[in-house]
């Protein structure tokens, strides 16, 4: 014993620290399993009387992933070209096109948009202070403060998100950045998916419009209904020429009485209005578009001959929610309105989600600071009688008739389903607007059934493969078998701890990687059994045999391990969530291995065979 | 307990007939690739997968009407473990008109069965770059650890021993990536991110049973100087032949735990490692030593040295 004191010093010291690591998450776990004994008063009294050591052993437990725990992962993206697009100023048609090819490259690029941006002006040798900065300023300059603002924008952007997260109300929320211009969300316990995207991808500008007067509104409508009709009469024209035998019909007048068409017809030659109904008497200055056309209508908006057509002050836009459902077929509401808004969401200082007592729907009620509310005294004194949308991240949520001037810097959202979308409403309007609009392109959700579930099959499974490969030892090794078992029960052990430890997080495949770990340790053991079986068959003592062993299979152990060990880093590096778990355990695992089944295990026999030399056995 | 005594069997003269075999089972994974290809997750293709439970069973062919009437009629729908639950598959994130697929999937559901409530298991979009990305990585990781491990072993034990090493890993992956062709539809695998961590781990054991007999060989040669390769790389395979079957059988077992109490989520991973590990031992033999021997004698009949 005496020889070895440093060795058995340094196996305690470690068994002791790796037990430290572990407490907190026993505690976690005998504090879940008391809350769950526990009901309504009596669990909250539980709660309050160890709040401080339920936080405390919730930081410092083993951490769970998505994939075990249930809860959301949300990847989005920070569109900084459009806010490249929104710095631009005097606009021109070269700058669109750097613009698209700069955005058709990004669809598939990570480079930084900026850094395109830069080399499409190179390309075409456009000075970048033609649309950015002061004239004098060269490139570099201009690039320098683009990428300022991308940087800023994205940083803003986090903030933002994350004062909308910690608002919502989620325990352990995760928001770190991702790359150049990315947000990763993770939301441990959260499922309701719907939900989370509004509080997190709207950019939550808010802007109040004017909608334009009922008879603008047609005279645009009817320009647009007019080109399309146009069009498609000239493509059939070309096609009946093509046929030959043309008939005298003229088929592109649009004179003809409405009320002589029938359906078909009207269809044909109105095309617009076949799609956006317009009914003056109930729904002046606007139009109705079932749920099924709103693709078409969107992409006949979008046509350069009808963008012609608009004039530049007017856009379209569509109303939050359907605005009725008829047969089935659910109608959403296009407002023409004034392009500049009136007034935007930065003035405003507080948002209160309530009912409203007298139509007894969900509402947000909004106070503005003294320069918003003179602002809106003004605008609301000047429109009476008009109409103003109150417009949320392009949305229409109501367009509410003016009736008087409004002095005092109040305002109302309505149009909300339901009080849970009234409070999101209030708390993405309280964390302000984004700096530019984000994009969700990873969502991943995993109810906590299926990881409930996951656990509880994970562990079993660990068990049994501990288990059995535990029993196989000792019945073929016997003495070292059942060493290498107490071997394999330390390396569990550190595994876990230094995860803990080092906050690293346990996900399913991390589970499987943790079985893998197991057969690894074992592999090591049975090499080097292997070797002093060996080593005994030429009639060696059973001392030199063991260090004959050990020190043969070393190498083989060493070099085999490494290279698993490589494979794991390079998975480490390319992988995502789950699968950086797995790397994660098995990474951990062979240095536990290595240390628990030779180091370890070496001490353990050589103590054995000073004691009872004749009593080591393998088999 | 002893399985196995000292063992004299001619490994590398039955080289030939590894080959033969080896080529056979890896032209008809090829082939099966060709022809079925594998199903690949959303992981690489982007889209959106919803697993929901019901708490009814239902029938896939009322899933499938009711996904048709929303207009979703080619989803791929199936189910995941039992009758109550069920994934269905687009390859689209956005509807055309705006808003998500997964909320239109769920309406629909809902609208089909009013009676027979269900539970969100698990939802995943991923959009299109994201897709695109990962399978980028997925090839640079395979590719990155295959050249790591080269270079490692190269620099370990020679050049030549590297090249067995990467040839007996580039066997083993074609191999388990055709078996998972063939099996796939009988056992619901499924080509997604677990799967390439399984690739990677195969790469990592294989490698390790490898590394274990070349350092035989190094040892072996050390001792017997005069004894030519063949006959070494023969008593090497020999000499570590139990520790070889031990340690594929442990390995074996636990992962047959894996794969049958595993559940649904790891079931793809722990199949494609049960076939890996075995074709794995297996080519550490007759690949990875078989490549090194052939390389030599080539060598040496052209009269160049090159150990």
């Amino acid at each position: 014993m005496q020889k070895y004191r440093f060795k058995i010093l340094l196996i305690v010291v470690s068994v002791a620290l790796a037990v430290y690591f572990l407490i907190p998450t026993y505690q976690d776990y005998q504090i879940q399993k008391d809350l769950h004994a526990r009901t309504g008063a009596d669990s909250l009294a539980f709660l309050n009387d160890n709040e401080a050591d339920i936080r405390d052993a919730r930081a410092k437990r083993i951490k769970l992933g998505l994939d075990l725990q249930g809860g959301m992962r949300v990847v989005m993206e920070v569109n900084v070209l459009k806010l490249i697009e929104d710095l631009a100023k005097n606009k021109d048609d070269v700058f669109a096109q750097i613009l698209t090819q700069v955005r058709e490259q990004s669809r598939t690029s990570d480079e930084s948009p900026v850094l395109m941006l830069r080399r499409g002006f190179e390309e075409r040798q456009i000075r970048m202070s033609r649309y950015y900065g002061s004239l004098r300023d060269d490139n570099d300059r201009v690039f320098d403060y683009l990428d300022g603002e991308a940087t800023k924008a994205i940083d803003r952007a986090i903030e933002i998100v994350r004062n909308r997260v910690d608002q919502y109300g989620v325990s352990e929320p995760a928001i770190q950045k991702l790359g150049g211009n990315r947000i990763i969300v993770e939301l441990p316990g959260v499922t309701r998916e719907t939900e989370v995207r509004q509080l997190l991808q709207g950019t939550a500008l808010l802007e109040f419009k004017l909608l334009k007067e009922p008879e603008i509104a047609y005279r645009v409508m009817e320009a647009i209904d007019k080109a399309v009709a146009a069009d498609t009469a000239a493509t059939k024209d070309t096609l009946f020429a093509l046929a030959a035998d043309t008939t005298a019909a003229d088929t592109s007048s649009i004179e003809t009485p409405e009320g002589e068409l029938s359906p078909e017809e009207f269809k044909r030659k109105h095309p617009f209005f076949a799609v956006a109904i317009v009914n003056p008497q109930q729904f002046p200055g606007e139009a109705l578009v079932a749920d099924e056309n709103r693709g078409r209508v969107r992409r006949i908006l979008d046509r350069e001959d009808v963008r012609r057509v608009i004039p530049n002050d007017v856009e379209f836009l569509w109303s939050a929610k359907p605005r009725f459902v008829d047969e089935g077929k659910r109608y959403f509401t296009l407002y023409p309105v004034k392009a500049s808004p009136e007034l935007t969401g930065g003035v405003i200082v507080n948002a209160r989600a309530t009912i409203d007592p007298g139509f007894n729907a969900p509402i947000v009620t909004m106070e503005m600071n003294s320069e918003g509310s003179r602002d809106w005294a003004r605008i609301t004194g000047a429109n009476v009688n008009k109409r103003v949308a109150i417009v949320m991240d392009d949305a229409v949520f109501s367009a509410p008739v003016v009736r008087n001037k409004i002095i005092g810097g109040s305002s109302q959202i309505e149009g909300m389903d339901n009080m849970e979308e009234a409070r999101l409403l209030e708390i993405v309007l309280k964390a302000g607007a984004l700096p530019a609009p984000v994009q969700i392109i990873e969502q991943r959700s995993v109810g906590p059934s299926l990881g409930e579930d996951s656990i509880r099959k994970g562990l079993t499974s660990a068990l049994i493969a501990t288990g059995i490969t535990m029993f196989f030892m000792m019945i073929y090794y016997r003495t070292g078998g059942m060493v290498a078992s107490v071997a394999l029960i330390f390396c569990l052990l550190f595994l876990l701890a230094v995860l803990a430890a080092f906050k690293g997080t346990l996900t399913l495949p991390g589970i499987a990687g943790i079985i893998l770990t197991l057969a690894v340790a074992v592999d090591a053991n049975v090499l080097i059994y292997e070797r002093i079986r060996e080593e005994l068959a030429t009639g060696k003592t059973p001392r030199a045999a063991l260090d004959a062993g050990y020190d043969k299979a070393f190498s083989a152990i060493f070099d085999s391990n490494l290279t698993t060990f490589i494979t794991g880093v390079i998975l480490y590096q390319f992988g995502t969530g789950p699968v950086q778990g797995f790397a994660l355990t098995l990474m951990i695992g062979i240095a536990a291995s290595m240390f628990s089944a030779i180091f370890i295990t070496r001490v353990i026999f050589y103590v054995l065979t000073d004691r009872y030399s004749a009593g080591v056995n393998f088999g | 307990m002893r399985l196995f005594g000292s063992t004299h069997i001619d490994f590398m003269g039955k080289r030939r007939y590894a080959y033969l075999f080896s080529a056979v089972i890896i032209l008809a994974g090829i082939v099966s690739l060709v022809v079925k290809g594998v199903t690949v997750g959303i992981d690489f293709l982007g889209g959106t997968e919803l697993i929901v439970q019901f708490q009814e069973p239902v029938e896939i062919g009322d899933v499938r009407n009711a996904m048709t009437s929303i207009g979703f009629g080619r989803a791929e729908i199936k189910t995941f473990g039992s009758d109550q639950d069920i994934v269905i598959r687009t390859s689209t994130i956005e509807l055309e008109g705006g808003g998500a697929v997964g909320d239109r999937l769920r309406e629909g559901l809902t609208a089909a069965y009013p009676t027979n409530p269900f539970e969100v298991l698990k939802e995943d979009k991923i959009g299109p770059k994201i897709g695109a990305e990962l399978r980028r990585d997925a090839i640079y990781a395979v590719i990155a650890s295959l050249v790591a491990i080269w270079l490692y072993i190269g620099f370990r034990f020679k050049f030549v021993y590297g090249l067995g090493a990467v040839a007996a890993l580039t066997h083993d992956v074609l191999l388990t990536l055709g078996m998972i062709s063939i099996f796939d539809g009988v056992l619901n695998l499924e080509f997604d991110q677990n799967m390439v961590a399984a690739f990677l781990t195969i790469v990592g054991l294989s490698v390790n049973d490898t590394v274990v007999i070349f350092d035989r060989i190094r040892e072996n040669q050390k001792i017997h100087k005069t004894m030519d390769l063949e006959g070494l790389m023969n008593r090497s395979i020999n000499e570590t032949l139990s520790r070889t079957i031990i340690t594929m059988s442990t390995i074996t077992a636990v992962l047959l735990v894996l794969l049958i109490l595993g559940g649904e989520v790891n079931r793809g991973f722990a199949f494609a490692l049960v076939v890996g590990i075995s074709t794995g031992t297996y080519s550490t033999i007759y690949i990875a030593s078989a490549v090194v021997l052939e390389w030599v004698n080539r060598s040496r009949s052209k009269g160049k040295l090159i150990e």
